[in-house]
């Protein structure tokens, strides 16, 4: 366990990324670098968890719809102490307990994701439930770009927008890149703030590596009286913080040698987000 | 039967709060006393039966216990892999209703028929599967579903055939119920949903000795006591409004060629879909699943396992 404070530094969250990218000899290193930031101000600024217990019954719910990020979360769940340091030294190792893609028997992930737009369902029921029940339980739910290609997303839409489920929160991670190209190249999404905003949510579009907008948009919406649903577009960078990993779609697939990962923690250790 | 379950959802609800009715936009009639008593605890989610499945789950996960109706063509067909990674996967107490299966809806087509629903969900690890012959049986297998907490498929085939037993049930998931002894050494037929009926008449009418089991829990199912049935007599039947491959059919075999070998005759659909539409009627014997068909086939196979 981490008994210190946890550490949401940007810096510190993408070295375990590689730290355990690197030992597991895992893949998906550029879906977790574009949500760095994002988790970083949702666990340091807003996710409630009180007595620190991810299944306290009363919590917010973050749910990673976008599974394939899920080294991001372990990440933070690491620095909550939520998770042993075990598990990151000997990720990928015969008999893991993390896998490659988020799995809700680990205590503070949702749902078991990695089949894309479950998730998003998932927490639309979530905070259907919080609204019935009139607590002050918030829902955080995580998609990528790619991902809003599955239909039960729009299902969910509506549903989230006719109940009026101004609890609810999708955050987009528009890193422009989904597994075989670019989004627009396979299949285009237009402008996605304005398409939520069609399906009746209140939307914005930031940048999803700039900290203190991301903070900004959220606390915005929480405080509007709006009873909608929120959408927050973040355009991020597939394999943010590591040059030779920006915007290169190679490193949704490909492992780390020695070289890269070398590389590649210098690059993260001079990066000064 | 649906009287039955209309009665199910309203006492469970007003008993429960926590009770919620889910549908995707179907079942008009059938809530009519559900929405008027417990008018809080209804949400159509729309024709969008992924996300409803899946909102299923997260209202599991907020301490809800949601009941999702659907056609069964449709929950569980078109939301198997909802079921499994959302509500399976982590055993919530959310129970899925499919009805109308087999060939309820005949004039409709392919799209409204459920005869691989129960194939479907019966290799889903902590799925429950239940499958109902008459209003007694309705009732017993929602307040077992209710009682479990467990991920449960309900399968509500054909409604109106009568009732299969003579009162209020003491079931046990997992135990088959015996609607007629036999004798040990004849034959036995054991039977699912819509066929449990049609079973009782053929052993009544030509099988005095034949023993009759209805099979409402599909799965969980106690292996020792379909191993027993099979060791006593000399060959069984299986009879289901579903397809002959990985139904009940299939649950029986597999026991018995483990535990007790014994001749079996499987009678259910034969992996294929209708060709035409009519009435119930016609489309079971277009499959060859009207009482006529199925006495001669349940004649000949007991002439042939009798040499």
């Amino acid at each position: 366990m981490n008994a210190s404070a946890p550490n949401f530094s940007a810096k510190a969250l993408r070295k375990t990324v590689l730290d355990m990218a690197y030992v597991g000899s895992a893949v998906h290193i550029g879906c977790a670098f574009s949500i760095i930031e994002l988790l970083a101000v949702l666990y340091r600024n807003h996710l409630r968890y009180p007595d620190n217990d991810p299944l306290a019954a009363n919590r917010d719910y973050l749910v990673l719809s976008k599974g394939h990020g899920v080294m991001a979360q372990y990440a933070c769940m690491r620095e909550l102490g939520w998770l042993h340091n075990e598990a990151f030294t000997g990720y990928f190792a015969d008999g893991s307990l993390l896998k490659g893609l988020s799995d809700s028997r680990i205590p503070g992930m949702e749902v078991t994701s990695g089949s894309l737009g479950h998730g998003f369902s998932v927490g639309v029921g979530m905070a259907m439930g919080a609204k019935l029940r009139s607590t002050e339980q918030k829902t955080y739910v995580l998609v990528g770009d790619g991902e809003i290609n599955e239909g039960p997303i729009w299902e969910g839409a509506l549903f989230a927008a006719q109940h009026a489920l101004k609890n609810f929160m999708v955050i987009i991670d528009e890193n422009g890149f989904q597994a075989m190209g670019k989004t627009e190249e396979v299949l285009n999404l237009g402008n996605i703030q304005s398409k939520f905003e069609s399906f009746g949510f209140d939307a914005v579009t930031i940048d999803g590596h700039d900290e203190i907008s991301i903070d900004n948009a959220i606390t915005h919406f929480w405080q509007s009286n709006s009873t909608a649903p929120k959408a927050l577009i973040a355009k991020t960078i597939k394999g943010k913080g590591v040059p030779f990993m920006e915007h290169n779609n190679i490193w949704h697939y490909t492992r780390l040698d020695q070289e890269a990962y070398t590389k590649a923690l210098e690059a993260v250790a001079g990066n000064t987000l | 039967m649906r009287d039955a379950f209309s009665d199910s959802i309203v006492r469970l609800a007003k008993k429960d709060p926590n009770v919620l009715l889910l549908t995707g936009d179907h079942g008009y009639a059938l809530f009519d006393d559900f929405r008027k008593e417990c008018p809080a605890q209804y949400i159509n989610a729309g024709i969008a039966e992924q996300n409803m499945v899946g909102m299923a789950a997260g209202l599991a996960r907020a301490g809800f216990r949601p009941i999702v109706y659907g056609l069964s063509a449709f929950v569980p067909i078109r939301v198997v892999e909802q079921i499994k990674l959302d509500i399976a996967h982590d055993e919530l107490p959310v129970i899925l209703i499919g009805d109308g299966a087999g060939f309820v809806y005949s004039y409709l087509g392919t799209s409204h028929q459920s005869t691989e629903d129960i194939a479907c969900t019966r290799a889903i690890p902590n799925l429950s599967v239940y499958s109902p012959a008459d209003r007694f049986e309705l009732t017993a297998c929602m307040d077992l579903a209710y009682q479990s907490k467990a991920s449960v498929y309900l399968r509500m085939g054909k409604s109106d055939r009568g009732d299969v037993h003579k009162g209020a049930l003491q079931a046990k998931v997992g135990r088959l119920l015996e609607v007629k002894p036999g004798q040990s050494g004849d034959v036995a037929f054991i039977a699912t949903g819509s066929l449990v009926r049609t079973a009782m008449v053929i052993a009544a009418d030509f099988y005095p000795n034949a023993a009759l089991w209805s099979v409402p829990f599909i799965k969980p199912i106690d292996s020792q006591q379909v191993a027993t049935i099979c060791a006593q007599n000399r060959a069984v039947v299986v009879l289901e409004e579903h397809s002959v491959l990985g139904g009940l059919g299939s649950v029986i075999t597999e026991i018995a060629c483990e535990l007790a070998p014994v001749r079996i005759l499987r009678v259910g659909v034969k992996d294929r879909f209708s060709d035409h539409c009519g009435s119930y009627e016609y489309l079971l014997k277009e499959h060859g699943l009207d009482r006529q068909a199925i006495e001669q086939r349940v004649h000949d196979f007991f002439k042939e396992t009798a040499l």
